[in-house]
C-alpha cells in the first residue's frame, strides 16, 4: 500500500486527555512514522460550510484513505466525525485505556503534560504506530 | 459584577505553531488572567452539538481564537451556536511583534511563541473586560 495513513487528534482543549491525543499524533507523524502519516485538522474537518473555506480536502482525503482517530475522552469526538462525513475509521484509539494501563505515569495537567505526561504520550504514539503497521500489512 | 462567562474558544489546530498560540492564549486568559471570568470549552465537543455546551455558549459571551484564516473556531462556532461576540487570529499578533518570531516546536511551545500568547491573551481579556460591561448594561 503506498497511501498515507490519516491521523485525526480529538484535540480538545478541556482535559488532558486532549492534549495526550496532540501530542501523541505529534510524536507519531514528526519522528516514528513521518513516511506513512500525515495529521489531518480536527477542527478543520469538522468545520461546517467547508466549500466555502476550502477544507473540504480534509474530508476527501479521509474517504480515499485509512484513518486513524485518537479519543480524549468517552465523547469520541473525531470518530463521530469521521463517521459522519467520510465513513468509518479504520481504527480508534482510545487514550483512557492505554492511561489505564499505566497507573504509575501520572501527567502533570492538561496545559503541561510533565515527564510522566510526556512518558505516556510516547507510548500512546507507540500504539498508534502498530495501528498504522498493521493498516499497511494488511492491505498490500 | 455579572455572573455570566466569557467562552474563550480557540481553534485547536496541531499542525503549526499559530494554532498553538491560540491554545496557550486561552490557557493563559482562563487560568491566570482572567480565571473567575472565562470558561474553555472543547471545539470538537461543540462542533459535534452536546447540547449542555452549546446552550451554555448560547446563554454567554463567546470569543474565538483561530490561528490560521480558514478559521474554524469562528466558523464551527457560527454554524453550532449561532453567534461569536468576537473574534482573534493568532497571526496579527505575529504580525504586530515581528521581533518574536514563533519557534516551530508545538510540544513543547518555545519561549517566543509564549510571550506572543501572552500578549494576545492581554487583549482577548481586554475584549472579555468589554463584553462583560455590554452584559452589565442590558442588565441595568
Amino acid at each position: 500500500m503506498k497511501k498515507k495513513v490519516g491521523i485525526i487528534a480529538c484535540s480538545g482543549e478541556s482535559l488532558v486527555g486532549g492534549t495526550l491525543s496532540r501530542a501523541a499524533a505529534r510524536i507519531l507523524v514528526e519522528k516514528l512514522r513521518p513516511n506513512n502519516t500525515i495529521i489531518l485538522c480536527q477542527p478543520l474537518f469538522m468545520a461546517g460550510g467547508l466549500e466555502r473555506h476550502g477544507g473540504q480536502q480534509e474530508r476527501d482525503f479521509v474517504k480515499n484513505h485509512p484513518t486513524i482517530t485518537i479519543e480524549g475522552c468517552e465523547e469520541e469526538c473525531a470518530k463521530i466525525a469521521v463517521d459522519k462525513y467520510s465513513g468509518k475509521p479504520a481504527a480508534t484509539i482510545y487514550i483512557q485505556e492505554i492511561i489505564d494501563l499505566h497507573p504509575e505515569l501520572k501527567p502533570k495537567s492538561r496545559e503541561d503534560l510533565g515527564e510522566d505526561g510526556m512518558k505516556l504520550a510516547e507510548i500512546i504514539a507507540e500504539e498508534i504506530a502498530k495501528k498504522v503497521d498493521e493498516l499497511f500489512r494488511s492491505k498490500k | 459584577m455579572s455572573n455570566k462567562k466569557v467562552y474563550i474558544i480557540p481553534c485547536s489546530g496541531i499542525g503549526k505553531v499559530f494554532g498553538s498560540i491560540g491554545r496557550e492564549t486561552a490557557y493563559i486568559v482562563v487560568n491566570e488572567l482572567a480565571k473567575d471570568k472565562t470558561a474553555l470549552e472543547c471545539l470538537p465537543l461543540i462542533v459535534k452539538g452536546k447540547k449542555e455546551v452549546i446552550k451554555a455558549l448560547k446563554e454567554n459571551k463567546v470569543i474565538a481564537i483561530d490561528g490560521c484564516p480558514l478559521k474554524c473556531s469562528y466558523n464551527d462556532l457560527m454554524e453550532a451556536v449561532g453567534k461569536v461576540d468576537a473574534q482573534f487570529l493568532t497571526t496579527d499578533i505575529v504580525k504586530d511583534n515581528r521581533s518574536l518570531k514563533p519557534e516551530p516546536s508545538i510540544i513543547p511551545v518555545g519561549k517566543n511563541t509564549k510571550q506572543l500568547a501572552i500578549k494576545l491573551a492581554e487583549k482577548v481579556v481586554a475584549e472579555v473586560d468589554n463584553l462583560l460591561e455590554e452584559n452589565m448594561e442590558m442588565n441595568d
